[in-house]
């Protein structure tokens, strides 16, 4: 029961850093990312690179590594995205191209192996039945954080003011003299260094290899669709509840199945509610 | 509406995003020999060229390529050598084998490393009449192809590694005679992936451990995929287990290992995991993998008299030790030519006999073929050295005794020592 209790939370804290940023580019920008798994890959790589190859320190490592995603994020939506929004399925593409790009660069440049990113706690907590390493805390504990001040960031800043009315009315927005494309470049950045935080901190336990992208975009994208595209508070709800059932089945079945959660979660949530939990009608 | 449409986009974006992930290039590349007058003798080497068993298998047959060319050749002609992809699927590994039997036109092929993408090539190998040595994967249902229709089959052999059903009785020996009879172990958890080889392996594995008198707490098997251990390790200590033994190939045990490491799971680990025979392995995960024992197929160790001449020059060419398709294609390229010597010919129907009656000593033991082709496995023939990591990253031998270099360590935080 405990760990069910502690790696639900984890997981959902995962879940829950990916989910926000991939919403709310969708939210602000319209645009369906589908490089965002890229962006938690590029994160653990970094890390790697700067840490096993480099011999950097943890810390300074992990900030450089997100920060440099960050900056990535902005270029990508600078030079790839914005002269195509005109187009869905155009920006759609090129966001695909660059999430097969990763994964073939990745392939080229460190193999197929997967890759080693030291922890930030290497100590292990035992209670009762319960063993869980200090990273995987620390993953929670920073996961939370993160959507917190996201919260905070988009609610108490004039900044999320100006991104919070871009989502709400672009036309009216404009009118007030928010600058649209400067706005859209901040939200990638803060949706690419989300993910790339959550690759970070994932990684010493979940190791690094090329194909990491896949899986956190598809549950970035179930979560989403639970949660309702667009909406931050309903993907971290939909973050929870996935989080919490797979752990549940994990320990309750098997880990083996796991993976079909999501997957009937979307299902059901297409079926009877398809602009999802929080998701406003008109979104979908 | 503009929305709908949008979702319906979307979805057709991820399913792109799928196909792309999923469909590698099954592109075939040419590594020439000098050319003598006479045509050379083609090798065809379908691997998963992503992967370090991949790389070896094609590194490992350069090298015996060219030791073989540098004495004059096979039959007065040249060896030569052409790679196909076949990845991890078994599309790509019949698209491998067309290319390399219909394009290429080789003489023998040399390679695999998924029982599933081998077993999925046998018909199309077996309508090529081509000689097809196996070096890399494992299940015993390869080779009962050719126990149950031979005059089609009789073209596949396996000479590496030793099949599941074999493994499965090293592991009983290892879990027994070692565990049991030396450590005083009682109880045996067993995961492995799921696939082919270990559904064959593991009722077998489980059947012959308890036979030897002991109890085996659980078998789970989990998808290759897995990332997250933590229930199953949960489910696993629950269970009273003393020893955790792996039936590992594909999946990520790097991910296993480390996370068996971070939740100090107090029990030891060890039986079949392939990527902990990869030399860098231990570095790889940052020394997390002290203490598991792992079955190796070759080892840095005078296994035989051209052992370590063979990993000498492997390592020293390519700048790192091969695992066990390396030493399995370099021995198989040997095998190949000391048969089409003997038959006098490279015609499959003159060879096969002359294959059938192989006696070889090469890097990993004696080779010889039992009647369906299958490379025979225990005390004389080929064995696996149970090998522990030790803290200082090297490898020692616990387990053939006879072959023992060491005693076996438990895992620090067992000993207190973390």
């Amino acid at each position: 029961m405990l760990n069910i209790l502690v790696f639900g939370a984890v997981t959902s804290a995962v879940y829950a850093m990916l989910a926000v940023g991939f919403t709310l580019i969708f939210g602000v920008a319209r645009v369906l990312n589908l490089a965002h798994g890229a962006f938690y890959g590029l994160g653990a790589y970094s890390c790697y690179l700067l840490t096993g190859r480099l011999g950097w320190p943890l810390l300074p490592a992990a900030l450089v590594a997100v920060l440099f995603v960050a900056a990535f994020g902005v270029a990508m939506e600078r030079f790839l995205v914005r002269p195509l929004r005109h187009s869905a399925l155009a920006v759609l593409m090129i966001t695909i191209a660059v999430a097969l790009l990763f994964e073939q660069a990745m392939f080229l440049l460190f193999g197929s192996e997967a890759r080693n990113v030291p922890a930030f706690i290497n100590a292990t907590w035992s209670y009762g039945e319960l063993d869980v390493s200090g990273q995987r805390l620390l993953t929670l504990g920073a996961g939370i954080a993160i959507v917190a001040l996201l919260w905070l960031f988009i609610n108490r800043t004039r900044l999320g003011s100006a991104i919070l009315a871009l989502s709400q009315d672009r036309e009216g927005a404009l009118y007030m003299g928010i600058p649209a494309d400067r706005i859209y470049a901040v939200v990638m950045a803060i949706s690419a260094a989300i993910a790339a935080a959550a690759g970070v901190l994932t990684a010493p336990f979940l190791t690094v290899q090329p194909t990491m992208d896949l899986l956190p975009m598809i549950k970035a994208f179930s979560i989403v669709i639970v949660g309702g595209l667009g909406s931050i508070p309903g993907s971290i709800l939909a973050a929870l509840l996935l989080g919490y059932s797979e752990t549940i089945v994990a320990y309750a079945i098997s880990p083996a199945w796991t993976e079909i959660v999501s997957l009937v979660a979307v299902l059901l949530t297409l079926i009877l509610r398809p602009a999802g939990l929080l998701g406003k009608r008109a979104a979908f | 509406m503009r929305d709908r449409h949008l979702a319906f986009i979307l979805y057709s974006g991820l399913a792109l995003a799928f196909m792309g992930t999923a469909s590698f290039m099954g592109a075939a590349s040419v590594t020439g020999a000098a050319y003598g007058e006479e045509p050379p003798i083609t090798i065809g080497v379908p691997t998963s060229v992503q992967l370090q068993v991949g790389r070896d298998s094609i590194d490992a047959t350069a090298l015996a390529i060219e030791e073989i060319n540098a004495k004059g050749g096979v039959l007065g002609r040249k060896l030569r050598m052409v790679v196909a992809d076949e990845t991890e699927n078994p599309q790509e590994g019949v698209a491998a084998i067309n290319k390399l039997t219909a394009d290429e036109h080789v003489d023998v092929l040399i390679g695999g490393y998924t029982s599933g993408v081998t077993l999925a090539q046998e018909p199309h190998i077996a309508d090529s009449k081509t000689v097809y040595i196996e070096v890399g994967a494992a299940s015993p249902a390869i080779t009962d192809f050719v126990r149950r229709n031979y005059s089609r089959y009789k073209y596949i052999f396996r000479a590496n590694p030793i099949n599941a059903a074999h493994q499965a009785d090293q592991l009983i020996d290892f879990a027994v005679a070692k565990l049991k009879g030396e450590e005083g172990y009682q109880k045996i958890a067993i995961i492995g992936e799921n696939a082919k080889w270990v559904q064959d392996l593991s009722p077998v594995l489980k059947a012959g451990i308890e036979k030897g008198g002991m109890s085996v707490t659980s078998v789970d098997l989990f998808d290759p995929d897995t990332s997250d251990f933590s229930p199953l390790f949960s489910k696993i200590k629950a269970s009273g287990a003393q020893y955790l033994m792996v039936v590992l190939s594909h999946a990520n045990s790097d991910v296993l290992v480390k996370q068996w490491y971070d939740a100090k799971l107090p029990l030891p680990i060890g039986g079949i995991d392939v990527k902990s025979q990869d030399n860098d392995f231990f570095k790889r995960i940052g020394g997390k993998a002290v203490s598991e024992t792992v079955a190796n197929n070759i080892i840095p160790s005078p296994m035989t008299a051209k052992t370590m001449p063979f990993w000498n020059e492997f390592e020293n060419r390519f700048k790192r030790g091969p695992v066990y398709t390396g030493a399995g294609s370099y021995d198989a390229v040997y095998i190949y030519a000391e048969a089409a010597t003997r038959a006098g010919s490279t015609a499959a129907d003159k060879i096969i006999p002359e294959l059938e009656k192989t006696h070889y000593i090469g890097t990993e033991g004696l080779y010889e073929f039992d009647a369906q082709h299958d490379v025979k496995s225990g005390p004389g023939y080929l064995n696996f050295a149970f090998a522990q990591w030790y803290p200082d990253g090297s490898r020692v031998i616990v387990w053939p005794k006879e072959m023992a270099k060491g005693k076996m360590i438990p895992p620090p935080w067992i000993t207190g020592k973390n």
